[in-house]
Parts: structure tokens; C-alpha cells; sequence
């Protein structure tokens, strides 16, 4: 039951002595089915005219009971449930997943593998932050076109996460200790080809949006994240630098291989929709150098850590975190193994979509409602990763 | 220079570029016709499990999978029921009576395709499998499930073609195993061979006792151990004459050499397993009472799981996923005659 934001009062049109009507504040649910909530997510607004009072997030419509379904199976049993995490990005799932396992089981992972997680984890990254720029988009009203250009893009990305994991989409293709397919010559030259291929789309895009004066009209000085608002909520990802927050994992942890790699970490000043879209912009530039420098630094290896068993994987007890920049923040699991070790005690999820929305209502409240649906889309969430 | 829609017209003129393009342009124009054209899937891709059978002529004979169950275990999603086939009186048949995949659960993760011991089950990339029901049409049954070795070849060439050598080349090295290893075994069966049912042609003139033609011997060994055989009988010795049951090693099994377990053969039942370990020591009896098909479910090989429950390491007795209840009703069985339990 969900109760109402309001005292409603009684609605009535006759003005009052000083001959203004008295008007009253409308409570609206937008969604859980509507399109621009990206996915069954709903957002209970009061309205003021046109303006928003108040702002309730309502999640959990798409809970699937994640966390305690991994809890009753083994722990590689959990693998292809975290590619249904984030829909988007499975193969950052899966190496957030593989990586808490590995620190606290000890496994050393390959270097090839490394380098294989990182390519994947970058062409992920591109893939989301043109898709999300482009459902941005969709919701501002540009129909179809950017969001249609960025598939174009990102279906040369799954026809090679198809013929490297043989999904598009629900890859499952890291394993603890490394990765399940090793790379062949022909994978690695589809990645360098999308690799030099990106920036031009990148371009193309850049020129259909940037300078676009509806684009800066409707995001500029809209749904402003301040910058210690973002460090109070622990908001992470891309839409912390968009505030001005320095917080990169890849910089701060620098796990994988990302120590070895050089690249830079684009920060916001303002912390506006056009802030959080122009970050990922830059961000897919700095992916495509990582991928690039990647690509060239590949190392011949295995690409899986021999020692690890497949069945009968058992852990012994203890608890540890293990966290990735993902393209939508901070993604970690948190692990806790005990006596027998053959399924994970607790597995816990610490998903960025979920907190970065959290802070909708202090980004919304004093915009027109037709601001929410864009600054919801500059948020970047995806409900599977949300209600888990 | 700007001037007031400058952005806006940049815009129209990429959009121009992608309209026109796309009429010109194969990089621009994406769209494939599906019904008509169709996308070539890479080898890799997957959609659902099928089984492998290797012969044409008896599918179900010759499938690879065993009924061990480690699939049905490991599934996420647990979509795969297995009942193993037994005959009229109860002995397991090693292959599956019933081997169903709810393909409206099943989530293609291909879990079972990694753990399988045997090669037995892969993925199929046929993404065309829509029903007219919600029910019982998405339940795929062993005869929709068993695809030919042939089919696997010809959609995922490199995969199958590395398979067919790894299967080849473990064929290769148990017969090598299996030769040496049946030397002391047939001393023991002396007493027995007399019985043999008809004497098979053997090189060596003098041979009296013939070796059975399936016994799984080269001519050199074949040969041999005629040779060897035949001179012991003449000579009057007996070596393995105190062995009371035909078949048994007449040397406990700890000094046999490594190999040589003659229940180890998922063809015998449970009880003419255990008559044969009859007289062996404790991790023997219980190595008798498994499945023996070396499948690795409970994590080690049957020898392995044996010695782990008699030496202590693994306390729990119910790890045999192909013998079921009757492998772990015979272990505890055993463990409380031997006072271990």
C-alpha cells in the first residue's frame, strides 16, 4: 500500500475572497508501465501545476529473489544469474562476480585473461554509455534516431561477444580464474576494427547531439547533482564525475590490468543531465584508448587458471568484496563462505543502479515533470540490476 | 562563426548522410530481411542442449550419456530430470530411460555442457523453436533431445573436431591401460578358462586354453598370454589355484597393479560387483558398490571416492550420483560391518 505524499484537500473552484482560485497539489504515478520509466519502475510525483513538491521511487517490480537463489547453488551455479543483473553490461557482471570469488578463494588469474577481461569490459562500457545516451534521447522526444544509430553500433559489439561467449547478451563468459573461450586472432581483429571504427560513429554522434540546441535547452542546469550530495549518497560511476566527484575504481582500486594502462578520467563541474551526457561521451574515448592500448599489449597465455576446479569448487570460510567500475558505477559482490564452503553463506549486491537512484527526488523536486523522465534517463539504471 | 540552430542543422545534415547512405552504403544499411535472409550464427553460438549419439543405426545404443546425473545437479535453473534406465531386474542399463529439459526454463548457460564428463550433452544453435503451447511442447524428451555426432560436426566444426580427438585418444589410452593390466587378471581366471566357451583360433601350436574372442587383447598380447597360460597348465602349477571365486585377483587388490578391479565395469550388477570384492579389503568393497563409471560427480574417480571414505577424508556417503540410493545404502552398509560407522 502506498501512501499518499499529501494531505490531499478538497478540490474546489470557487475563488476564494481574493478572487484567486485555490488550486491543490496532483498526485501522479508514472509508471510501472510506462516507457520512459526503462522498465516496470515507478515514480509517485506530487505535482504543483506542472512542477514537482515531492518524488517517491517505487521499486521491486521486477524482483527475481537474486541474492538468495545464488545462496542454494554453487557458486559457478550463480554465474549466469548475474548476467540477468544488468541485461546490458553481463560481462562486467560477470568479472565483478568472478573477481569477489577469486579474492577470497586466492586464485591468481592469468594475464591473458586479464587482458581479455579488460577488452571486454571497455567494449562493454562503449556499448552501454551509447545505448544510455541514446534512451536519453528517446526521452527528450528524439525518436528513434540516436538510440537507432547507437544499436547499429553496439550490434557489432554482441555479433562479437556472440561469436566469442555464443550469446549476445547473456554472456557467461568469465570463470573464476580466468576467462571460459580464449580469444582467437580473428576475435582480436573484430575488436581492433570496432576499436578504430568508434570513433568515428563517435564523431557522427558528437555532431547529431552536442552543440544541439533543443538538447542543451531541455538538459542544461537540469536535475543538478551537487557535488557533496553525490559523496553523501554514495553515488558512483558516471554520474559522480559528472559532479565533480574524482572516483574511478579503475584509478582507485586499479584491479585487472587497468594499473598497466594509461588513460584519463573525465570530470563534471556542474553536475546537470548535459554534464552526465557529456561524461560518457568522454568516457567511451577513454575506453577506446584503453582498448586500443589493450589490444596491442595482449600477451599469448592461457587464458584460465589451470588449478580451479569447474565442480567441487569449494571455498574456504571467510567473507570478501570484490567491486568493478561498471559502466553504471561501482558494481560489487560481497561474499561470505563458511563451514564446507560449497555455496556462498551470504551474497550480497551492491548494484550502482539501485543507489544512484536513490538521489532522484532531491534531483527532480523543482522541475517541470516532463524534466523527470530525461533526468531519470540520465541516471542510467536498469531495473533487472535494481530490484534484483 | 555560429548562428542560432547551428547545432540543430549539424544534425540534419548526419541524419541526411544515414537516410541517404543507407540507399548506398552497406555499412549504413543494417537491416536484414529476417524470414527471407537470414544471419549466418556464429560457431559458438548456443541456444539449447541437445545429446550426442555416435551411430546412426541405434541412437539410443550408442548415446554418449550415462544417466550420471552431474547435469541434472549442476543446472541453475534445474531444468533437466534424468531417470536412468535399468532392465527387468533392476541392474542400470548406463544410459538414460527418461532425459527431459524443460526448454522454458532452461536459461542456455551451458553449465551442463562444461561439467559433462562424458561429451555427452551440447549446444544446439537452432534459434527457431517456438510452439503452439505453453505446456508440455516446451518439454523436449530423449528423442527430440538425441542429435547426431554428424549434426554436431557439421553446425560447430572445431569444437566437435577437437571432441572426436579427445574421445579418440582416451579410447586410445584405456585399451593400452586395460592390456597390461589384464595380465594378472586371466593368470587368476586359469581355473576358469577350461570353461571357455569355445576355443578361439591362437598362433601358438601348443596352446590349450583359449582366451575369450571379446577379451580386449592385440593379437601379440592374445598371443602371450595363450602362450604363458598354456605352459603354466602344463606345467602342473596352479599359481592362482587358491583364489576361490573365478575371476578374483589372487593377490589382495593393494598389490595388484593400479587398474586392476575386475567389478570395475559398469556393466555388473551390484551384486556380482561386491562378489567379486569379495575378499578384498574395505575401500575395495566400497569402490564395488559405486556406479563405476568414473564420472567424476562426487569428485573424484570411483577408485578415489572409495579410498577417501575408507581413510576418513570424505564423510559423506551419498556423493555417487549414478548408483542412487542403492550405491549409498551399500556404503553405509558396509562402513557398519567394517565398524567404521
Amino acid at each position: 500500500m502506498i501512501q499518499p505524499l499529501t494531505d490531499a484537500k478538497p478540490y474546489t473552484l470557487t475563488p476564494g475572497s481574493n478572487g484567486v482560485i485555490e488550486t491543490q497539489t496532483l498526485e501522479v504515478s508514472i509508471g510501472p508501465q510506462h516507457p520512459s520509466t526503462h522498465g516496470v519502475f515507478r515514480m509517485d510525483c506530487v505535482l504543483d501545476g506542472e512542477s514537482v513538491v515531492a518524488l517517491k521511487p517505487v521499486m521491486g517490480y521486477l524482483h527475481r529473489n537474486h541474492e538468495q537463489l545464488a545462496e542454494r547453488m554453487a557458486w559457478l551455479g550463480s554465474m549466469p544469474y548475474t548476467d540477468r543483473l544488468d541485461y546490458f553490461n553481463s560481462m562486467t557482471n560477470n568479472w565483478a562476480y568472478a573477481l569477489a570469488v577469486e579474492k577470497l578463494a586466492g586464485i591468481k588469474v592469468p594475464d591473458r585473461a586479464e587482458y581479455i577481461r579488460v577488452i571486454m569490459a571497455e567494449l562493454t562500457r562503449l556499448l552501454n554509455h551509447s545505448c544510455v545516451i541514446g534512451f536519453m534521447l528517446q526521452d527528450l522526444g528524439a525518436w528513434g534516431t540516436p538510440l537507432l544509430y547507437a544499436f547499429r553500433e553496439r550490434e557489432r559489439i554482441l555479433d562479437l561477444y556472440e561469436a566469442v561467449s555464443g550469446s549476445r547478451m547473456m554472456c557467461n563468459y568469465m570463470r573464476f580464474g580466468g576467462v571460459r573461450v580464449n580469444l582467437t586472432d580473428e576475435n582480436l581483429a573484430t575488436a581492433k576494427d570496432i576499436a578504430t571504427r568508434f570513433p568515428r560513429f563517435l564523431d557522427e554522434f558528437e555532431k547529431l547531439l552536442t552543440n544541439n540546441e533543443v538538447l542543451l535547452a531541455r538538459t542544461q542546469r537540469v536535475g543538478v547533482l551537487p557535488k557533496e550530495l553525490a559523496i553523501n549518497a554514495g553515488i558512483s560511476g558516471p554520474m559522480a564525475r559528472a559532479s565533480g566527484v574524482d572516483y574511478d575504481l579503475r584509478k582507485v582500486d586499479k584491479y585487472g590490468v587497468y594499473g598497466r594502462l594509461e588513460f584519463r578520467v573525465p570530470l563534471g563541474d556542474i553536475g546537470d543531465v548535459y554534464d552526465r551526457y557529456y561524461i560518457r561521451v568522454l568516457e567511451m574515448r577513454e575506453s577506446i584508448k584503453i582498448l586500443q592500448q589493450a589490444l596491442r599489449d595482449i600477451p599469448q597465455g592461457p587464458h584460465i587458471a589451470p588449478e580451479v576446479k569447474l565442480r567441487n569448487f569449494k571455498i574456504p570460510p571467510g567473507d570478501g568484496y570484490g567491486r568493478i567500475e561498471g559502466p553504471k558505477g561501482e558494481l560489487g559482490f560481497y561474499l561470505v563462505s563458511d563451514e564446507g564452503g560449497k555455496q556462498p553463506y551470504r551474497y550480497h549486491v551492491r548494484p550502482p543502479s539501485f543507489i544512484n537512484l536513490t538521489i532522484l527526488e532531491d534531483m527532480c523536486v523543482g522541475h517541470k515533470v516532463a524534466d523527470v523522465v530525461v533526468i531519470l534517463g540520465s541516471v542510467d539504471i536498469v531495473l533487472g540490476e535494481v530490484d534484483r | 562563426m555560429g548562428f542560432i540552430g547551428k547545432g540543430l542543422f549539424e544534425g540534419m545534415v548526419v541524419t541526411a548522410r544515414n537516410f541517404v547512405g543507407s540507399y548506398f552504403d552497406k555499412e549504413r544499411l543494417v537491416t536484414v530481411q529476417y524470414p527471407e535472409e537470414r544471419v549466418q550464427v556464429p560457431e559458438n553460438s548456443r541456444t539449447f542442449p541437445f545429446l550426442v549419439f555416435d551411430k546412426d543405426s541405434d541412437p539410443v545404443a550408442s548415446m554418449r550419456c550415462v544417466a550420471c546425473k552431474i547435469c541434472e545437479v549442476e543446472c541453475p535453473p534445474q531444468c533437466i530430470y534424468i531417470v536412468m534406465d535399468r532392465d527387468e531386474k533392476g541392474k542400470p542399463q548406463q544410459r538414460p530411460k527418461v532425459f527431459d529439459i524443460d526448454i522454458s526454463v532452461c536459461m542456455q548457460c551451458q553449465i551442463c555442457v562444461e561439467v559433462c564428463p562424458f561429451d555427452a550433452i551440447k549446444m544446439d544453435n537452432n534459434y527457431e523453436k517456438s510452439q503452439y503451447g505453453r505446456f508440455d511442447e516446451l518439454v523436449e524428451h530423449l528423442p527430440e533431445l538425441l542429435k547426431s555426432n554428424e549434426f554436431y560436426n557439421k553446425i560447430k566444426p572445431t569444437e566437435a573436431t577437437a571432441v572426436d580427438a579427445k574421445l579418440k585418444a582416451d579410447a586410445e589410452k584405456k585399451a593400452k591401460k586395460a592390456a597390461p593390466a589384464a595380465k594378472p587378471a586371466a593368470t587368476a581366471a586359469k581355473p576358469a578358462a577350461p570353461a571357455a566357451p569355445k576355443p578361439a583360433p591362437v598362433a601358438a601350436p601348443t596352446a590349450k586354453i583359449a582366451i575369450p574372442d571379446d577379451a580386449p587383447f592385440t593379437p601379440e598380447q592374445r598371443q602371450w598370454l595363450s602362450g604363458y597360460l598354456s605352459t603354466v597348465a602344463a606345467s602342473g602349477v596352479a599359481p592362482a589355484a587358491a583364489a576361490p571365486v573365478a575371476g578374483t585377483p589372487a593377490a589382495p587388490a593393494t598389490e595388484a597393479p593400479a587398474g586392476n578391479w575386475p567389478w570395475h565395469d559398469p556393466g555388473l550388477g551390484m551384486q556380482r560387483r561386491l562378489d567379486l570384492a569379495k575378499e578384498t579389503p574395505i575401500a575395495d568393497k566400497l569402490m564395488a558398490a559405486m556406479a563405476q563409471t568414473d564420472c567424476h560427480a562426487c569428485g573424484y574417480d570411483c577408485r578415489g571416492y572409495a579410498d577417501a571414505i575408507a581413510t576418513g577424508a570424505e564423510t559423506d556417503l551419498s556423493l555417487c550420483l549414478p548408483g542412487e540410493a542403492e550405491t549409498a545404502n551399500m556404503l553405509k552398509k558396509l562402513m557398519q560391518e567394517a565398524g567404521k560407522l
